[in-house]
């Protein structure tokens, strides 16, 4: 390991810093990824079953969801981080810390992905649906037997995208004190002018990006039976 | 077949409002299909079939109108009853409208779930593919079979809640000639061995011919002409059934190859290019060598066809008639006793009879 201590001269004495960040970020990942994951999913089912010509159509629902979505999407993370602190402190009675940076997080990706869940379902062919209603299915028949199967392999796709943009967000909203590896490369090593941190932590990120990737490929390959 | 009404369609209208545009894509047509019929749909694209069948499974509901199946006012049921009044009308589709995320056994199952146990799903599944002669492919997904084999598996789906009506929407339609026999012989099986009423829209009445007892011209989002079929094929009444008759009896690509090469049969007066069409019996009766002993007529035959419809046979001669101007009337006179239909042809027709 003589190299490591070679290239990394600082980020060798601070391993269970490190270790720390990496799993404060996996923690901040994990959890918005599960909450943002679900309120993603309704809101995209939502959106594709309410939308014109969807199965339960309703205008005034899909354009609420449609505007929050949007809106949402269009506010950058950096100041939405800032802008929602008080409802930050509302719910997790701070705004600074890795738990209070998932409230942000939630609400800066739970639209993104709601999008994406919209357009993976919008890919399944409206005939299918139409086959299913003509066999006596009814709309929960066609959204969790119909949807949700035929549009599994698109979804897992949406799911590692939104993760991968997920642990980007994490990494910002670490630099303003939420810890984990961004925090660590921001505040330590491009404020200390320890490069070698930064780059370690990036190093550490990309792992985890190209795990995320890898394990996200093989499942969807697995469930598409399309060709 | 019976004459106990299946299928019932009153007044229908069913009208499109699309950006400011008004689109009346079935207008004020009635229909009755009744128990054991294979009835065609017939029409061009945009015509308004389509539309027309997916009202009496309501896929599409109709903006005026009345539908009864199988004694049910089906416009006034809950959600609940209108599903499983659904499940007693089946449908298959020209783009087969398979899952591919699912097994073809599982797409076959799909319907009966939460409705039979696993075991007896399994089973059934296993009998209806049988049934249309797929059971080695349980475990393929649609993505590995042709077009016929997923228009069999279709079919085996429409089937599983044990339906009384099948609708077919245009399921041949993206299949070679072929594979189209083949289904269409395998819906005239099940209309046989299930009793099960079909309802078959398409564009070519080679579909119909083949396997219909009664059908249905549609031209913009009217029936036009509808009938059984023998009657239907030897008497139209409208252009556009004619149209598609002498389609399905090539009769057309025929009369213009006849056409193109009149100038070159030089028809003098005592010639005459004229068109026979026999029903039944007739088509028996040694014609042609009669109307030479009897009337020293010659008939040069340029063109025949006879068609089996529903057990009648149906005739066609495009002939060229050689006598002397007398007799030639005599010949025809005679020829529309025997329950003949003539149609005398000018090479110039543009309109073909």
């Amino acid at each position: 390991m003589s190299w490591f201590a070679k290239y990394f001269p600082n980020a060798v004495t601070m391993k269970s810093d490190f270790i720390q960040a990496t799993g404060e970020t996996l923690y901040m990942t994990l959890i918005t990824a599960v909450v943002a994951g679900i309120l993603g999913l309704v809101i995209g089912v939502g959106l594709i079953v309410t939308q014109p010509g969807g199965i339960l159509e309703n205008r005034i629902i899909y354009n609420i969801f449609d505007k929050i979505v949007n809106l949402c999407r269009s506010i950058p993370f950096v100041i939405l981080l800032a802008v929602i602190a008080p409802l930050t402190r509302l719910i997790v009675g701070t705004a600074i810390g890795t738990t209070a940076a998932i409230v942000p997080l939630v609400i800066g990706s739970a639209p993104f992905y709601a999008r994406q869940i919209q357009n993976a379902l919008a890919e399944v062919d409206h005939g299918v649906i139409e086959a299913a209603e003509s066999v006596g299915s009814g709309p929960m028949g066609i959204i969790f037997r119909v949807y949700l199967k035929e549009g599994l392999a698109d979804i897992i796709r949406s799911s590692v995208l939104t993760l991968i943009s997920l642990i980007d967000l994490t990494a910002m909203a670490g630099a303003i004190g939420g810890g984990g590896l961004g925090n660590l490369a921001i505040n330590v090593g491009y404020s200390r002018f320890e490069t070698d941190v930064t780059v370690l932590a990036m190093l550490i990120i990309l792992v985890i990006v190209f795990a995320i990737q890898l394990v996200g490929d093989l499942l969807a390959r697995r469930v598409d039976h399309t060709a | 077949m019976t004459n106990e009404a299946i299928i019932e369609l009153k007044n229908i209208d069913v009208t499109f409002h699309n950006k400011g545009q008004t689109v009346n894509a079935v207008k004020d047509v009635s229909l009755t299909v009744n128990r054991g019929d294979i009835y065609g749909v017939v029409g061009y694209s945009g015509a308004g079939k389509s539309t027309l069948v997916r009202v009496i499974n309501r896929l599409q509901p109709p903006t005026a109108g009345t539908v009864v199946v199988n004694g049910q006012d089906i416009l006034h049921l809950t959600p609940r009853k209108l599903r499983a009044a659904r499940t007693k009308i089946g449908m298959i589709f020209q783009h087969f409208n398979l899952m591919d995320s699912r097994t073809i056994a599982d797409n076959v199952g799909y319907p009966l779930r939460f409705r039979l146990s696993k075991k007896n799903r399994q089973e059934k599944v296993a009998h209806l593919l049988d049934l249309v002669g797929l059971s080695e492919k349980a475990n393929d997904y649609p993505a590995q079979l042709s077009g016929g084999q997923k228009q069999r598996v279709a079919i085996a789906r429409a089937l599983a809640n044990d339906p009384e009506i099948l609708i077919s929407d245009e399921a041949t339609s993206a299949l070679d000639p072929k594979t189209t026999s083949s289904i269409l012989e395998l819906l005239k099986r099940l209309n046989k061995e299930l009793g099960l009423t079909v309802v078959l829209i398409t564009h070519e009445m080679e579909a119909v011919k083949e396997i219909c007892n009664k059908v249905a011209v549609m031209e913009s989002g009217e029936i036009i002409e509808r009938g059984d079929l023998v009657s239907i094929f030897s008497q139209p009444k409208k252009p556009l059934t004619q149209d598609f008759i002498n389609t399905a009896t090539q009769i057309n690509q025929a009369l213009e190859k006849i056409y193109k090469q009149a100038s070159a049969l030089h028809l003098s007066d005592h010639q005459q290019l004229v068109q026979l069409q026999y029903v039944g019996a007739s088509t028996d009766a040694p014609l042609i060598t009669e109307l030479y002993k009897r009337y020293d007529v010659v008939s040069n035959i340029l063109y025949g066809n006879v068609e089996i419809l529903q057990n009648t046979p149906l005739g066609n001669l495009i002939v060229v008639m050689s006598g002397e101007p007398d007799k030639l009337q005599d010949a025809w006179q005679y020829c529309q006793d025997a329950g003949i239909k003539i149609t005398h042809l000018k090479p110039t027709d543009s309109e073909v009879a």
